[in-house]
């Protein structure tokens, strides 16, 4: 490989706008030492970001970081960057694409991580208020106590922020009975792009309690949720309480469950599951009978959880790579399997029921229950997920080697298997791998996550691996994934509609198809709320100038891609 | 001159037969039962398709002509009547139910589909949709998930919200947008998208200002194989709350609602016919008068119901759980009246057509109702001020009929006080019509969130929340530039 020699400065704020920032915040809350914007340049799922590094482009790069202490000093930064009219996004673990600064303009990047606390868990209204900064892991912890929890946690862990999964995804273990975070939220408070403030539901109306999501009239929630942070900065989220069997605790090992590199024994991740709750794992010879058995569990309406998990099991579950490798290679985990979490709101006997009726349908369609008689070991190895469809810790691992892009797609699930299945191995079969566990979803179940109670609906995933310090590979995991998405719009099929397509967002501008021209009315909406194009630059749908600015090579990239599938080119709208 | 232009332009698009502007038609579009002004149309256009829609909306941005979409005129709140003239865009005829897939539980329909063609044809093959208790059984199933009317079984969280799935809707400017899956144009069956958000719910609660709906994913579930009622008396509403507060923490039971003796008495009457027509005429029962003296004060029904899978051991500990839980509470819980027989089986047919609760039309007429969502710690509260109020106004206090659903195992309660008063004796009207605004101010100030604000309820609501009206205002006027959708509605007043 050629060493690059270029020199990587990322722009620079004026000094008059660093002495605003530090007037509101303090000289102590606001940097723009080299050392610490570099950490706030590097991301998880960011394939684009990386490439980024290796050509020593600096504008991932913010020009500094602030960290306001609450909603008021929020708007007061965000009044600054519109005076002098300099870009901001909001900042809160960088755990997904596209969260640093993706112009070359400079950019104040605002760390919430001074707004942590859980401000009130309201027992009469089953609603919890959180900071900014505020996590699964400290909400749950709160909420467990008094016999109540948020309903789940993504696989990204319980690190992530409720507020930051509200403008990005949300996506938990226990989306079949509680959906996702965005069936929870009732209520946001939002410092819009223009420094105002917006808060969503009941209590957007003076006197009333916070205990309704909707309205007055149309509601504006709607519009911040998968916003990727386009419509302002969530400083305060207030969502959904429900029902907990589980203890004042969980059940953690003693060591706790600390998910490090060097913490190689299961020990240290695997607890039982918690009071009251009992999972169930089924192997199944093949894929339609999993489909099938899927489709007829979630239709029972049973269990507060239900997933297909592929290749993550030999993540989550292997405490080293090489137990990953190895694994995956030996096919130590069920390739077609499905577990199902079984909770007992109502009393004891409904798991006993429930389970009845799990075992009824896996007989009527095949499979078999991981248990101490049949494969004991394979269950035993899945011991992490006792805890982890809950507070979810050992998720990270898929980080281990490179997670650098996804294709997640959404809707009934005979379709979407079928379809994630397919469009993958269209890509995996174009492009190549750029590492062994990109063939997950194709050589075993991709994952499917059911996201309604009757399991009309799931979201499927699967993903590129590539290693980060290989901008070829980087590459082709780009394309891997860029394809992957293409097909599906040309089988007018998902991402751009329901599943994520992960950093993939804005360039549906490009895809007239979804909406159709959603980017139409997207960008009107982004217009609304930051008229100045200051907030979260090239985020969720392209402003009119980022538009127009989008390079002509890459478009022309992205027409081959779309002619591969069988889409007509399309030119830029003037 | 311009007049007829913009007829002949109608006509072309839809038929000469379907434009109209016979006054006396007009007329009936003018007003409904409710206390919101009366306003008359300029025009009646019947509409059969999308593209009908989108050259009717798009001629209307040419002439600045409003447009009030109107899918079956049954909401009853006045969200039909033109505040400004214009054209009712009458989609009734779109009738259509275009798919019922018994694989992934959905049906899509079109606007005007309504409760009782869809409930039949569903339970025909064994399916049902979910239904607003005293919903007009002619009230189109798509306007009605629209405006947000909570379901019998709202109590559950997962069965009883966020219905809704697909949808295809004409923006302001006339252009297509769909959501969900269908965004892509292709199968329907999930809600999210395009682009990774909830955008759909942006149309809901909006009554028809920001977006014409033509057609709707919406959840079906298979009917149940055995329902099971329970009765659980009190003698007031205060006794009510901590027991709806432990039931719904148990997630016990899908429906599950509050009722008082005058609007359970309704149900059970059988002089009443269910009215078709509102208001309704009125008629004399002296079988109402005797069922709600003998009824408690207050009942909380119960269903409980048998999926197909090992119907009787879900039902069995369901029950157990139930009644082991009224033990501890120390109420009591019945499987029947003791004064009204079979009211069991009555009340369970109600869960699948719960038309039976709009017998209370025919007391006098006209139902007004004060229908908000408030916390279950407030209720008693709320109750007290209206009951004041109803003193303060000479208003019998024995004819306030209360209906109140948690949601989402009361996490909130939607509440629907309702004011009888003969529509056509003016002096009462008056008298009640008083009563139900400065009511309706005064819950507002004791916390009742009217979260969709119809008629007067819409000044009330949005001064109280400047931010949140300012940021609609302007997503108005970006996306209908022209104010041509519904205007003068929530906050989008014609200035
Ligand atoms: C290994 C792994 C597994 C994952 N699994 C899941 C999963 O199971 N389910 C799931 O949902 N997701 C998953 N993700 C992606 C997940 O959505 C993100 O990781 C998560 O949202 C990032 O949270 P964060 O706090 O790090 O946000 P950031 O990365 O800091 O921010 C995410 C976005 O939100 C914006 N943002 C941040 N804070 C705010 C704020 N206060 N107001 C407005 N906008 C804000 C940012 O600008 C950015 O666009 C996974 C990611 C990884 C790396």
């Amino acid at each position: 490989m050629q060493r690059n020699n270029k020199r990587s400065i990322p722009a620079k704020l004026t000094p008059e706008v660093y002495k605003a920032l530090e007037d509101i915040v303090g000289t102590e809350y606001v940097s723009e030492d080299r050392a610490v914007v570099e950490c706030y340049s590097k991301f998880s799922v960011d394939s684009s970001g990386a490439l980024k590094k290796h050509a020593k482009d600096p504008s991932n790069i913010p020009a500094c970081i602030v960290l306001p202490a609450n909603t008021r000093e929020v708007q007061a930064v965000v009044h600054v960057c519109n005076r002098f009219k300099v870009q901001f996004i909001a900042f809160s673990n960088g755990m997904i694409s596209f969260s640093g600064p993706t112009t070359p303009e400079p950019t104040v990047c605002v760390h919430t991580s001074r707004m942590n606390r859980v401000l009130e868990i309201d027992e009469n209204n089953l609603t919890a208020r959180l900071e900014a900064f505020a996590d699964y892991a400290q909400l749950q912890a709160d909420a467990m106590k008094r016999g109540l929890w948020n309903g789940g946690s993504p696989l990204a862990t319980t690190l992530c922020k409720l507020s930051s999964q509200s403008a990005f995804a949300g996506i938990w273990q226990t989306d079949h009975k509680y959906g996702t975070l965005s069936r929870n939220i009732v209520s946001i408070k939002l410092v819009t792009p223009t420094g105002d403030i917006l808060i969503t539901g009941s209590d957007t109306v003076s006197g009333m309690d916070t205990f309704w999501e909707y309205g007055p009239g149309p509601d504006l929630f709607s519009l911040v949720r998968g916003s990727g942070g386009t419509t302002g900065i969530i400083t305060e989220i207030v969502v959904k309480l429900h029902t907990w069997p589980g203890g004042p605790e969980l059940p953690e090992p003693e060591a706790g469950r600390p998910c490090i590199q060097t913490y190689t024994e299961a020990k240290y991740d695997t607890g039982s599951p918690p009071k009251h709750h009992k999972p169930l794992w089924v192997e199944f010879p093949d894929f339609e009978t999993e489909l099938k058995a899927l489709a007829e569990i979630g239709h029972a309406g049973i269990g507060i959880g239900l997933n297909a998990t592929g290749v993550y099991n030999s993540y989550y579950c292997s405490q080293t790579q090489e137990m990953t490798l190895e694994r995956v290679k030996e096919k130590f985990f069920p390739p077609y399997n499905c577990y199902l979490i079984l909770s007992a709101i109502i009393s004891e006997k409904q798991i006993d029921y429930e389970e009845k009726v799990c075992r009824d349908i896996i007989k009527e369609v095949g499979g078999t229950f991981l248990s101490e008689t049949y494969k004991p070991e394979v269950l035993d190895a899945l011991a992490p997920w006792n805890l982890d469809f809950v507070r979810h810790v050992t998720g990270f691992r898929m980080n281990r080697h490179a997670y650098g892009a996804s294709i997640i797609l959404g809707g009934p699930i005979t379709t979407v298997a079928h379809k994630t299945r397919e469009v993958w191995t269209k890509s995996i079969d174009t492009f190549g791998e750029t590492y062994i566990t990109d063939r997950g979803g194709m050589d075993d179940t991709p994952f499917l996550y059911s996201s309604n109670h009757n399991g009309r609906f799931w979201l499927t995933e699967a993903d590129a691996y590539p290693d980060m310090t290989n901008p070829e590979l980087l590459q082709k995991s780009q394309a891997l994934v860029t394809s992957g998405i293409v097909n599906t719009i040309a089988h007018q099929y998902g991402p751009g509609a329901n599943g994520l397509g992960v950093s993939i967002e804005p360039v549906t501008s490009f895809f007239p198809e979804v909406g159709p021209n959603a980017h139409h009315l997207f960008r009107k909406i982004r217009n609304l709320f930051d008229p100045n194009g200051l907030c979260a630059p090239g985020r969720q749908v392209f402003s009119k100038t980022e538009y127009d600015n989008f390079p002509d090579d890459v478009l022309a990239d992205l027409n081959k891609m779309r002619q591969m599938h069988g889409l007509s080119t399309i030119k830029k709208e003037k | 001159m311009q007049a007829k232009t913009l007829k002949q332009e109608l006509e072309n698009i839809a038929g000469q037969s379907n434009v109209i502007d016979d006054e006396n038609i007009l007329k009936q579009y003018s007003q409904d039962q409710s206390f919101v002004a009366p306003g008359k149309p300029d025009m009646v256009v019947f509409v059969e398709s999308v593209e009908q829609i989108q050259k009717v909306v798009k001629l209307a941005n040419k002439t600045l002509t409003p447009v009030t979409p109107y899918s079956s005129g049954k909401n009853l709140h006045g969200a039909t009547i033109p505040e400004h003239g214009g054209l009712i865009l009458n989609m009734s005829r779109m009738k259509k139910i275009l798919e019922i897939n018994t694989e992934d539980w959905f049906a899509i329909v079109e606007p005007g589909v309504t409760y009782r063609q869809l409930q039949d044809t569903l339970s025909r093959q064994g399916y049902r949709v979910m239904v607003p208790y005293g919903i007009v059984p002619e009230r189109s199933v798509l306007s009605s998930y629209l405006e947000r009317d909570p379901v019998l079984a709202s109590p559950s969280f997962e069965n009883g919200n966020s219905l809704i799935l697909d949808t295809e809707l004409v923006l302001p400017d006339g252009e297509l947008f769909r959501t969900g899956n269908w965004a892509t144009g292709g199968r329907p069956g999930a809600p999210n998208g395009p682009i990774r958000n909830t955008i759909y719910r942006l149309w809901t609660g909006a009554q028809g200002t920001l977006g014409i709906l033509t057609k709707m994913g919406v959840q079906i579930e298979p009917l149940p194989k055995a329902g099971k009622i329970f009765f659980i008396p009190f003698q007031n509403l205060s006794e009510a709350i901590e027991p709806i507060k432990k039931i719904q923490g148990k997630e016990i039971g899908t429906e599950c609602f509050l009722i008082n003796s005058f609007n359970l008495a309704a149900v059970f009457t059988e002089e009443w016919e269910i009215p078709e027509t509102f208001p309704a005429a009125i008629s004399a029962s002296p079988e109402f008068d005797k069922a709600r003296q003998l009824l408690p004060p207050w009942t909380l029904i119960i269903c409980i119901n048998g999926p197909l899978r090992r119907t009787e051991e879900k039902t069995a500990y369901e029950t157990e759980a139930l009644k082991d839980l009224c033990n501890v509470l120390k109420i009591d819980i019945y499987e029947s009246l003791p004064d009204i027989p079979e009211a069991e089986v009555t009340m369970l047919a109600e869960m699948l057509r719960p038309w039976k609760a709009l017998k209370k039309f025919n007391y006098k007429g006209s139902v007004h109702d004060l229908t908000f969502k408030a916390p279950l710690n407030r209720l008693t509260k709320l109750d007290k001020t209206l009951q004041d109020l109803a003193q303060a106004h000479g208003y019998p206090l024995a004819d306030i009929g209360i209906f109140l659903l948690p949601l989402e195992r009361a996490r909130a309660i939607h509440c629907e006080f309702d004011l009888h008063c003969a529509h056509s004796d003016k002096r009462e009207k008056e008298k009640v019509k008083a009563l139900w605004l400065q009511a309706s101010s005064s819950l507002i100030n004791s916390g009742a969130y009217f979260d969709r604000p119809y008629g007067p309820w819409a000044e009330m609501i949005y001064s109280r929340a400047s931010n949140y009206t300012s940021m609609l205002k302007k997503l108005k006027s970006e996306i209908d530039p022209n104010n041509i959708l519904n205007p003068g509605k929530l906050c989008f007043g014609v200035t």
